[in-house]
C-alpha cells in the first residue's frame, strides 16, 4: 500500500487564502489514512497549535512549519524545523520579517533564510519553472545542508502536468535534490472550493464577476488519499515515497515548549516552591497575625502541596511580583485579582486579592486540577488609566525578548461574514444589511423565510441562499490577529524563539502569533493584566479622602460590614456603585435587602442571564423572604447550598452537587461544567443529565428534586458566574458603596473624573450627589481644574438632602462642595485646561487677560463661553461668546494689551443683544455640558404638563399600587435585558426625580418610533409598587419632544441619554461568544466516549463544515 | 427615503413626504431610523444620477433663457433679463415654469427677484413668487439667516447670540458683526440687497475651440460647405496643435438664411486634428442626412466647434513596423459615422477560465488596446487555446481511460479519429456562482492529434464518479 504524507498545506490561518480550519485538515488527513500532515501557513505559525492539539487527539503525525513567501522573487519555500533549536530559528526568521513590515505583513528575503537556515528542512515550490535561477537557488540552499533540501512538484490538472513533472524531475536530478510530491492544499474537501473562491475575492477586493483567473480553475487543491496521489504521480513514484522520509526528518513537537515559566523570582530561595512557601507564610502572618487560624493553615498547606505537585510555583510568584510592583509605586496602583485561582487562600496571603477566603468557601480543584495539568488562571484588574505602567514594568522586568502580549484571533462573525460575502456577490449595501439581520435562524428548511420576506428579500432567491450558506461557512474563520486586551505571556526562554512576534497596531506594543487558547494548550504562562474603571475611581476617592478628610483608606482597610452601607443599598440607592447600578440590579436590591458581604456576592451573581433563565431568582427571593421553606434533602447538599438557600447560583455549586449528590468525581464534575458551556446551544446533554439524575436517585433523592436540580444547573451552564469572580466584584461593590454612603461628594467627584465608565452620565451623577446634600458648583475658569475638585463649604451647607434620602442624614459626613471640572465641557481638551490651571494665579480679570496669559486657541475659549464658564468674570454665556468672537479680529495676541484694550473695546458700538431666557440657558447648558445646575428643563414646562394631567415623579411613592397615572420626563435609559423576553425598561427623569417604566413588547411595537426616537415622552399606565420598587407599566406613550422647542429653538436636540442605551443598538441575544476550541469537544469525547452519539447527532444539525461555536 | 454613507455611518440624505410625517429627517443615522421603523424603504443615494437630473432640468430650462446656472445639488439659477415678456411677464413665467416642472413630478419652488441672493433666499426659505423691485428688503427681513447663503457654522454662531432672522442682523451695527462672524456675512447681505452685484455663472461651457465664417452671399453646394468646414478645421487644427490637443467631439452648425439651424456632430475614437479627416467625417454625416440637409436658400454662417478635446501628443512614427493602430482607428471612425459607433465591434479578451467566455465582441471605440494578462503560473510554451473555437461545443463519442485519461479514439461528425498523441487534462470547473443548483459539470480538456496530423481540442464533461457515472465528450475547437 502506498504511503503518503501531505506537506504543503495552507490552513485558514493564511488569512483569506486557506479555506479550512487546521482541525478539519487534520481530521480529514486522518480519515483518508495519510501517513502524516505538514501545516505550513503563509509566513505564519498562527494555526499550528490548533492543528497540533487536534493531531494529538486523534493520533496523526504532524509536522509544523511555515510557508516562506519572499519579497525578492524567490519561489515559495516550505520550512519545517528538525528540532527545538531549529523551531527557534524559524520563529526568529519570521519575527525579523514581521518586525520590519506593517502590522500583519512580513517581508522576507533570501538573505534572511540564509541567516536562520540551520536545521530547517526546506521544500522549494516553484510557481513557474525557470531552470537557471531555480538550479542556482537549489545549489545555494544545498550549500548550507545538502540533506535538507527538496524540490516540490504538484499535479494540478493544468494541462501540461506531465511535461512539468518531467522537467522538475530532471532539474531535481541535476541539482542532486530529491523530488517530493505535494498537492499544495488549500482546503480539506473539494466542496470548499466555493468558499476558497469567496475568500480570494475578499482578499483581492473584487466581486466574483470581476475576479476572473485570479481564482483557481478547479476544485483540486484538497487533501487526496495516498492511492490517488500515487496515481497522479505514476510518472515519478519516488516523489511519493519521499514524503514519508521527509516527515521522519521533522522531529520537532510543540509539546517541547510546555511549562516554560520564568524561574528567576526565587527571592534567594533554592527553588520557586520554597520561595512561594516562605512568601505565603509571611503573607499569612500579615493577614492574620501570629496565630494563623487552623482552617487557613490547613487550606494553605493543601494548596501549596497541589501547586508543588504541578510545578505552578513560578506562576504564582510571577503574579505576586506584578501585584507587588503595582502596590509599591510611589503612588500605588490599585489592583485586584480575579479568575478561578484568585480567591484561594494562597492568593489572599500573597495579597493578589483582598477577598478573605474565610468569608466564602471555594473549591480549589475547580481552578487547579491535578488531572488536567492546565495552568491556573488569574486575571488581575488594575486602574484602567495606569495599566500601561504595569505593562511597561513587565516588559522591563522580563525584557521584550521574554514577554509579549498574547494575540486575539479576530474571526468572521455572523454579520461581518454576511457583509463580506454579500460584497463579493456584488449585492448592494442595503441588501447586505437586510441579510445580516436575518442571518440567525436562517436554514435551508426556510425557517426564516418569513423573516427574510419581512425585510424585503426573496427567500427563494438562489443567490441569496448561496450568500447565506457561504456566510455561515465563513463565520468562525480567522480574519486577522489582534492584540489581546491584557494577556501577557512570560517565558523562561527567549519568546521570539518560541513563537514569532509581530508589530501591534498600537505604538510600542508587540504581539505574539498565538492566542489564549493556544497558550493554554501549550501550557505557557499567561497573566491577564486588565484595566478596570472602578479601580481608577476608587483610587481617586481614596486620594480625596486622604487630602480633604484626613482619612487614609484602602480597599482592605475600609470598615467591614457597615450597616449604613447595607441600609443604603437596600433602598436601591446605588447610582454609581460598581455592578449594582443597573435597572435590574436596582429593582433587585430592595427585595434582597442585603445585610452582609455574602449577600453582595449573591446580588452580583443573581442578576445574570443564567440564573434568570434557570428560574433561580424567584425561588431564592421567596426563600429569603421566608415565603417558602428551604428543603435540602440531605446534609451533604445543605453544606453545598446553605449559603444560597438551596438554590444553586454559582458554577462551583453545580459541580459540588454533582460530586456530593450524584457521585461524580471532581474531574467528572469539571467535565460537566465544560460540557454545559459547549453544548448548551444545541440542546440538553442527555448523557450528563442521565448520569446526574440517576446518580442522585440512586443516592435516595426524589426524582423530581433531581430533575429540578439539573434544570437549574443547566439553566446557567453557559452564563454561570463563578463564585470567585462574584466575590472579587462584591468587594468592589462594598468599597464603592461605602464611599458613596459616607462621602457622596468624594464619590461623585471620583466618578466624574473617571468618566467614561459605568452606567450613568454625568448629569445623573451630579443630580444624585445634589440629592445627597452635596453642593455642586458650576464649571468656571476662575475655579475649575481639568478634574472635578472639592472646595470647602462657606459656612453652613446650603444644599439639603432630598426627602428620599432623609434616613441617611446621620451617615453622611460630607463637609466639602463639589466643583465641576473643565473636563465636563464637551470637546474641551485636557492640555487647554492644564494651561488655565497653570496661568490662573490670583485669577483672570477679563477674557482678554485669560486669552493672553494662557495662549488658548479661540475655539477653546468659545467652548468655555458656551459652557457659561466666565460667570466669575461677570459675563454670562452670551456676553462671553460675543467677547470671545470679538477677540479674533480686534488685534493679534502680540499686540500690546494696553493699546488693544484702548483701541477696541471702548469704541465698539453696543450690539444690544437679546437677553437669554432661563429655559434657553438650560438648553445651552445641556448642549455644552450635558447637564445643567441651573434648573431641570422640565421645570419650565410644568404648567403645560400640569394641564396634561401629568404626575410629578416625586409623588409616585404616595400613590397606591394599581392606580393609573401619567408621568413625563426626559428619556434617560432604555434597556432591553436579553433575559426578559423583549421587555423594555425605560427610565425617565423630571425635575423631581426619575420614574421607571416597563414597556411590554406589544406596547413597544405600537409606540416603537416614540420609544426609540423621542427625547421627552409621557407614559400612561398602571402604577406598580412592590416593596418600594415603583414601576409604571406603559399602556400609552406620547411624544412630547416638540414641547422642548418652547425652551429654545435647539430644545428638541436636548438629550440626556445615559451611557448605555441597549435598545437602539441591541445586544443581540444570538451574539456569538468566543468559540471554544474544537479540540475541547474532542477532549470531552475522548474522556467520555459515551458522548459520541450525541456529538454526531449534534454535528448533523449543524451546517456542514462549520465549526462548533 | 434615501441614504448614503457619511463618515462611516449610513445616514439619511433625503426623505419623502411619508417619511417626513413620521418625523424622520435628513442627517439621521439610518440604523436609528430603522430601529424606529423596521419597514422603511431605503434607496441608496446616487449623487451622480441627481446631478444628471439637475443637468437635464437645466437643459429643459433653456426654453426660458439661454443663461441657466447650476446651484447644486438641487437648485437652478435663471437669468431671465429680457426674457420674461415672451412668457407674459415675470409672474406668468414663474407660474408656467413651476406648473410644467410639477407636471413632470418634480417638487418645485421658484422665486424671481432683482438679486440672485434674494431670489435664492425666497425660493428656499420663503414662499417663493415674484418680489417686485424695491420690495427686496421687506421680503428678506423675516427670513431666517440661512436664507443668506451663509455657512451652517456661521448661522449656528449667530443663533447663539439669538440673531436668527435677517432683520436681527440688519438692526445691528455692521462692524462688530463683521469682526465676529466674518466678512462673508456682510457680503451675502449686500448681495441679497443688491448693494453688491452678482451674476449667474452660465452652465453650458463654451466650446474649447470655435471657428466660424459668415458669407455675404449664402452658399448652398455641399462641396462648398465641406470646403469651408475643412478650412475652419484647418484654423482649429493650428490652435489645437498649440495646446497639444486633438478633437474627440466636433460640432458643425449651419445657419440657414431663413433662420433654421442645422447641427451636425461627429465623435471620433481617438483625438484628431487632420482637416481632411474632419471633412470626411462631415461628408459622411451630410450624405447620411438626405433631405434634412436641404440648404434651402443657402447658409449664411458656418460654425465649427470642438466640444471635447483630448491630449494628443506628437508621436514618432516607428521604423519599418507598420503602425496599423491608426488605420484601425480610422476605419472604426469611418464605419462608425456611417453605421453608428455602437455597431462597429471588435473582439476583446475577458478574464475568465471558461474558454467560450474568454473573448467577447464589444463596440470598437470602447476597446482599449492593452496587453492581455498571461495565465497565472502557466509556463509551458504550447498554445493553450485553439485558433478556432466553436461557438457551440459539438458532442462526440469517445473511448477513454477512467477517471481522467485522454481519448484513444473519437467520432466527430461521423468520422472516426484515432488519437496519436494527447496532452492533458486541463481541468476547468464552471463558475459555481452562476449556477444556483450546482449542476454544471467540470471539464477535462485535452489537446489531441489524430493519425492524420489534425489537432483537436476536446473535453470530457463531468468528473468520473465524482459528478457523473458516464461522462460525455465534446469537441470544442481546432488547432491550425
Amino acid at each position: 500500500m502506498t504511503v503518503y504524507a501531505e506537506l504543503a498545506v495552507t490552513s485558514n490561518f493564511s488569512f483569506l487564502r486557506g479555506a479550512s480550519h487546521p482541525e478539519e485538515l487534520v481530521e480529514q488527513a486522518k480519515a483518508l489514512g495519510l501517513a502524516g500532515l505538514g501545516i505550513a501557513d503563509r509566513n505564519s505559525v498562527a494555526g499550528v497549535v490548533r492543528a497540533h492539539s487536534a493531531a494529538k487527539e486523534i493520533g496523526l503525525r504532524l509536522a509544523v512549519g511555515a510557508r516562506l513567501v519572499f519579497a525578492d522573487g524567490t519561489p515559495d519555500i516550505l520550512a519545517y524545523p528538525q528540532d527545538r533549536a531549529a523551531w527557534g530559528r524559524l520563529c526568529r526568521l519570521l519575527t525579523a520579517g514581521k518586525r520590519r513590515a506593517e502590522k500583519g505583513d512580513c517581508i522576507l528575503t533570501r538573505e534572511d533564510l540564509r541567516a536562520f537556515q540551520e536545521g530547517l528542512n526546506l521544500i522549494v515550490l516553484p510557481a513557474e519553472i525557470r531552470a537557471g535561477p531555480l538550479a542556482a537557488l537549489l545549489a545555494q540552499l544545498r550549500e548550507a545542508d545538502p540533506q535538507a533540501v527538496w524540490l516540490g512538484a504538484g499535479m494540478l490538472y493544468r494541462g501540461d502536468d506531465n511535461r512539468r513533472l518531467a522537467r522538475l524531475a530532471a532539474l531535481a536530478a541535476q541539482a542532486k535534490v530529491p523530488l517530493l510530491a505535494v498537492n499544495d492544499v488549500l482546503y480539506h474537501v473539494p466542496e470548499r472550493r466555493a468558499l476558497q473562491d469567496v475568500v480570494s475575492c475578499i482578499r483581492e477586493h473584487v466581486t466574483l464577476d470581476q475576479v476572473g483567473r485570479r481564482l483557481e480553475a478547479h476544485a483540486e487543491r484538497h487533501l487526496k488519499p495516498a492511492a490517488e496521489m500515487a496515481r497522479l504521480f505514476r510518472g515519478a513514484p519516488q516523489a511519493i515515497a519521499e514524503t514519508e522520509r521527509f516527515l521522519s526528518r521533522c522531529r520537532f513537537s510543540l509539546d517541547e515548549l510546555a511549562h516554560n515559566y520564568p524561574t528567576e523570582l526565587r527571592e534567594g530561595y533554592a527553588t520557586p516552591q520554597e520561595a512561594l512557601v516562605a512568601l505565603a507564610e509571611a503573607g499569612a502572618r500579615t493577614r492574620y497575625g501570629e496565630t494563623i487560624p487552623l482552617k487557613v493553615r490547613r487550606a494553605l498547606s493543601h494548596e501549596l502541596k497541589l501547586i508543588g505537585e504541578l510545578g505552578y510555583a513560578p506562576y504564582f510568584l510571577t503574579v505576586h511580583d506584578i501585584v507587588r510592583f503595582a502596590r509599591s509605586r510611589p503612588q500605588p496602583i490599585l489592583c485586584q485579582g480575579r479568575g478561578s485561582a484568585a480567591n484561594s487562600v494562597i492568593c489572599y496571603c500573597l495579597g493578589i486579592t483582598d477577598v478573605d477566603p474565610e468569608r466564602i468557601d471555594l473549591l480549589f480543584e475547580r481552578f487547579v486540577s491535578a488531572e488536567r495539568r492546565e495552568p491556573p488562571d488569574i486575571d488581575v484588574d488594575f486602574e484602567h488609566e495606569r495599566r500601561e505602567e504595569v505593562i511597561q514594568h513587565i516588559y522591563q522586568r522580563y525584557s521584550r525578548e521574554r514577554a509579549g502580549l498574547a494575540a486575539t484571533v479576530i474571526c468572521y462573525r455572523g454579520r461581518s461574514a454576511v457583509r463580506e460575502v454579500g460584497k463579493v456577490f456584488g449585492l448592494s449595501d442595503d441588501t447586505v444589511g437586510a441579510l445580516a439581520k436575518t442571518l440567525w435562524g436562517w436554514s435551508k428548511e426556510g425557517v426564516a423565510a418569513e423573516q427574510a420576506r419581512r425585510v424585503g428579500l426573496d427567500p427563494n432567491d438562489a443567490r441569496l441562499v448561496q450568500v447565506l450558506q457561504l456566510s455561515q461557512e465563513l463565520s468562525g474563520f480567522p480574519r486577522h490577529l489582534s492584540q489581546h486586551v491584557g494577556g501577557f505571556v512570560i517565558t523562561d526562554d527567549r519568546l521570539d524563539e518560541i513563537v514569532p512576534i509581530e508589530n501591534a497596531a498600537m505604538e510600542d506594543r508587540t504581539v505574539i502569533e498565538w492566542d489564549k487558547d493556544d497558550l493554554d494548550q501549550l501550557k505557557i504562562l499567561k497573566v491577564d493584566v486588565l484595566g478596570l474603571g472602578m479601580l481608577s475611581c476608587l483610587r481617586r476617592a481614596f486620594e480625596f479622602l486622604e487630602r480633604h478628610y484626613a482619612a487614609p483608606y484602602t480597599i482592605a482597610s475600609l470598615p467591614p460590614e457597615d450597616p449604613a452601607v447595607y441600609r443604603m443599598l437596600s433602598r436601591a440607592d446605588s447610582i454609581g456603585v460598581f455592578q449594582v447600578e443597573s435597572r435590574a440590579q436596582m429593582s433587585m436590591l430592595p427585595r434582597m435587602k442585603p445585610v452582609q458581604f455574602y449577600d453582595l456576592v449573591i446580588e452580583v451573581a443573581i442578576v445574570r442571564p443564567g440564573p434568570i433563565q434557570g428560574d433561580m431568582v424567584h425561588p431564592y427571593l421567596r426563600r429569603r423572604q421566608n415565603l417558602e421553606p428551604v428543603d435540602y434533602h440531605s446534609q451533604e447538599l445543605k453544606d453545598v447550598l446553605e449559603k444560597t438557600l438551596g438554590v444553586p447560583l454559582f458554577q462551583e455549586q453545580a459541580m459540588r452537587i454533582a460530586i456530593v449528590a450524584a457521585g461524580f468525581t471532581p474531574s467528572e464534575a469539571d467535565k460537566l461544567r465544560r460540557a454545559m458551556a459547549t453544548f448548551r446551544r444545541v440542546g440538553t446533554i442527555q448523557y450528563f443529565r442521565d448520569k446526574l439524575i440517576e446518580g442522585m436517585v440512586a443516592r435516595g433523592y426524589p426524582r423530581d428534586f433531581a430533575e429540578r436540580c439539573f434544570r437549574q444547573i443547566e439553566g446557567f451552564g453557559e452564563y454561570g458566574f463563578p463564585e470567585s469572580h462574584a466575590a472579587s466584584f462584591a468587594l468592589l461593590v462594598y468599597a464603592s458603596a461605602w464611599i458613596k454612603c459616607h462621602y457622596p461628594d468624594v464619590f461623585a467627584a471620583a466618578l466624574l473624573n473617571s468618566q467614561p465608565m459605568g452606567f450613568y452620565a454625568p448629569a445623573q451623577i451630579v443630580r444624585d450627589a445634589q440629592e445627597h446634600g452635596v453642593e455642586v458648583r458650576p464649571v468656571d475658569v476662575s475655579f475649575s481644574d481639568w478634574d472635578s475638585t472639592l472646595e470647602p463649604l462657606d459656612g453652613e451647607a446650603t444644599a439639603t438632602l432630598h426627602p428620599r434620602h432623609a434616613a441617611m442624614a446621620s451617615d453622611i459626613r460630607t463637609t466639602q462642595a463639589l466643583r465641576l471640572g473643565l473636563r465636563q465641557i464637551t470637546g474641551f481638551r485636557e492640555e487647554d485646561a492644564r494651561a488655565i490651571e497653570r496661568a490662573r494665579g490670583a485669577g483672570f480679570d477679563s477674557i482678554r487677560d485669560l486669552w493672553l496669559r494662557t495662549q488658548l486657541p479661540v475655539a477653546a475659549l468659545e467652548r468655555l463661553a458656551a459652557a457659561d464658564a466666565f460667570r466669575s468674570l461677570g459675563l454670562d454665556r452670551r456676553e462671553a461668546l460675543w467677547a470671545v468672537r470679538g477677540l479674533r479680529r480686534t488685534g493679534d495676541k502680540d499686540d500690546l494689551p494696553l493699546f488693544a484694550h484702548a483701541a477696541m473695546q471702548e469704541q465698539e458700538p453696543d450690539a444690544n443683544l437679546p437677553p437669554m431666557l432661563p429655559g434657553e440657558q438650560v438648553v445651552e447648558d445641556y448642549r455644552a455640558l450635558h447637564l445643567s445646575l441651573k434648573a431641570h428643563p422640565l421645570s419650565f414646562l410644568r404648567t403645560e404638563l400640569d394641564a396634561l394631567g401629568i404626575t410629578r415623579h416625586a409623588r409616585l411613592a404616595d400613590i397606591p399600587s394599581g392606580r393609573r397615572v401619567t408621568v413625563a420626563g426626559l428619556v434617560l435609559v432604555r434597556q432591553r435585558p436579553g433575559s426578559a423576553s423583549g421587555v423594555i425598561f425605560m427610565t425617565i427623569e423630571d425635575e423631581t426625580g426619575i420614574a421607571n417604566t416597563i414597556v411590554w413588547p406589544s406596547v413597544f411595537e405600537r409606540f416603537r418610533p416614540i420609544v426609540l426616537g423621542a427625547r421627552l415622552i409621557s407614559v400612561t399606565g398602571k402604577l406598580q409598587n412592590e416593596a418600594g420598587v415603583i414601576h409604571v407599566v406603559a399602556e400609552r406613550i406620547t411624544d412630547l419632544t416638540p414641547l422642548l422647542r418652547q425652551l429654545s429653538e435647539a430644545g428638541d436636540e436636548l438629550s440626556s441619554l445615559a451611557n448605555c442605551d441597549e435598545v437602539r443598538r441591541p445586544i443581540s441575544e444570538f451574539r456569538l461568544r468566543p468559540q471554544p476550541a474544537r479540540s475541547e469537544l474532542r477532549r470531552l469525547l475522548r474522556e467520555e466516549p459515551a458522548l459520541a452519539e450525541e456529538l454526531t447527532a449534534i454535528a448533523s444539525v449543524m451546517p456542514k463544515g462549520r465549526n462548533f461555536h | 427615503m434615501v441614504a448614503a454613507p457619511i463618515k462611516s455611518a449610513l445616514r439619511i440624505t433625503a426623505v419623502d413626504d411619508a417619511a417626513a410625517r413620521l418625523g424622520l429627517n435628513a442627517g439621521m443615522a439610518l440604523a436609528d431610523a430603522r430601529a424606529m421603523y423596521p419597514h422603511l424603504k431605503v434607496a441608496e443615494a446616487d449623487p451622480h444620477a441627481d446631478a444628471l437630473l439637475l443637468e437635464a432640468v437645466a437643459d429643459w430650462c433653456d426654453r426660458y433663457t439661454p443663461l441657466v446656472g447650476l446651484d447644486p445639488p438641487d437648485g437652478l439659477m435663471l437669468d431671465i433679463t429680457g426674457c420674461a415678456h415672451l412668457f407674459g411677464g415675470e409672474a406668468a413665467l414663474c407660474r408656467d415654469l413651476v406648473h410644467r416642472l410639477e407636471a413632470q413630478g418634480l417638487r418645485t419652488r421658484a422665486a424671481i427677484s432683482d438679486t440672485v441672493g434674494c431670489a435664492w433666499g425666497i425660493a428656499r426659505h420663503g414662499k417663493g413668487g415674484v418680489i417686485a423691485p424695491g420690495d427686496t428688503l421687506a421680503a428678506l427681513q423675516p427670513l431666517p439667516l440661512a436664507a443668506l447663503r451663509l455657512a451652517p457654522e456661521t448661522v449656528a454662531a449667530l443663533a447663539q447670540m439669538s440673531l436668527k432672522t435677517v432683520a436681527d442682523v440688519l438692526a445691528r451695527p455692521r462692524a462688530p458683526l463683521a469682526a465676529r462672524f466674518g466678512t462673508d456675512l456682510v457680503r451675502r447681505l449686500d448681495q441679497a440687497l443688491g448693494r453688491e452685484t452678482e451674476s449667474i455663472q452660465p452652465r453650458k461651457p463654451l466650446p474649447c475651440y470655435v471657428a466660424e465664417q459668415r458669407f455675404a452671399e449664402p452658399i448652398a453646394l455641399e462641396a462648398d460647405v465641406l470646403g469651408i468646414l475643412e478650412r475652419l478645421a484647418g484654423q482649429l487644427a493650428a490652435r489645437l496643435e498649440q495646446h497639444g490637443e486633438g478633437a474627440r467631439f466636433l460640432e458643425a452648425v449651419l445657419f440657414r438664411v431663413d433662420g433654421k439651424v442645422l447641427r451636425l456632430s461627429a465623435a471620433t475614437s481617438r483625438p484628431v486634428r487632420d482637416p481632411a479627416l474632419v471633412r470626411r467625417l462631415f461628408a459622411d454625416r451630410l450624405s447620411g442626412l438626405g433631405d434634412e440637409a436641404d440648404p434651402g436658400f443657402g447658409f449664411d454662417l458656418l460654425r465649427l466647434s470642438v466640444v471635447t478635446a483630448e491630449r494628443l501628443d506628437v508621436q514618432q512614427i516607428g521604423f519599418g513596423a507598420d503602425d496599423h493602430g491608426d488605420d484601425v482607428a480610422r476605419l472604426v471612425d469611418r464605419l462608425g459615422v456611417r453605421f453608428g459607433l455602437a455597431s462597429v465591434r471588435r473582439f476583446t479578451t475577458h478574464d475568465t477560465h471558461i474558454p467560450e467566455y474568454a473573448t467577447t465582441a464589444l463596440p470598437a471605440h470602447l476597446v482599449k488596446e492593452e496587453a492581455t494578462a498571461p495565465l497565472l503560473g502557466q509556463d509551458s510554451l504550447a498554445p493553450a487555446r485553439p485558433l478556432h473555437l466553436f461557438a457551440q461545443p459539438e458532442p462526440i463519442e469517445a473511448i477513454a481511460e477512467v477517471p481522467d485519461g485522454p481519448p484513444a479514439r473519437f467520432r466527430w461528425r461521423r468520422v472516426m479519429h484515432e488519437v496519436a498523441v494527447a496532452e492533458g487534462p486541463e481541468r476547468i470547473a464552471m463558475e459555481w456562482w452562476r449556477d444556483a443548483d450546482g449542476r454544471t459539470l467540470t471539464r477535462d480538456y485535452f489537446r489531441v492529434e489524430d493519425r492524420d496530423g489534425a489537432r483537436f481540442w476536446l473535453y470530457r464533461e463531468g468528473l468520473f464518479q465524482r459528478e457523473v457515472t458516464h461522462p460525455r465528450w465534446f469537441l470544442h475547437g481546432l488547432f491550425a
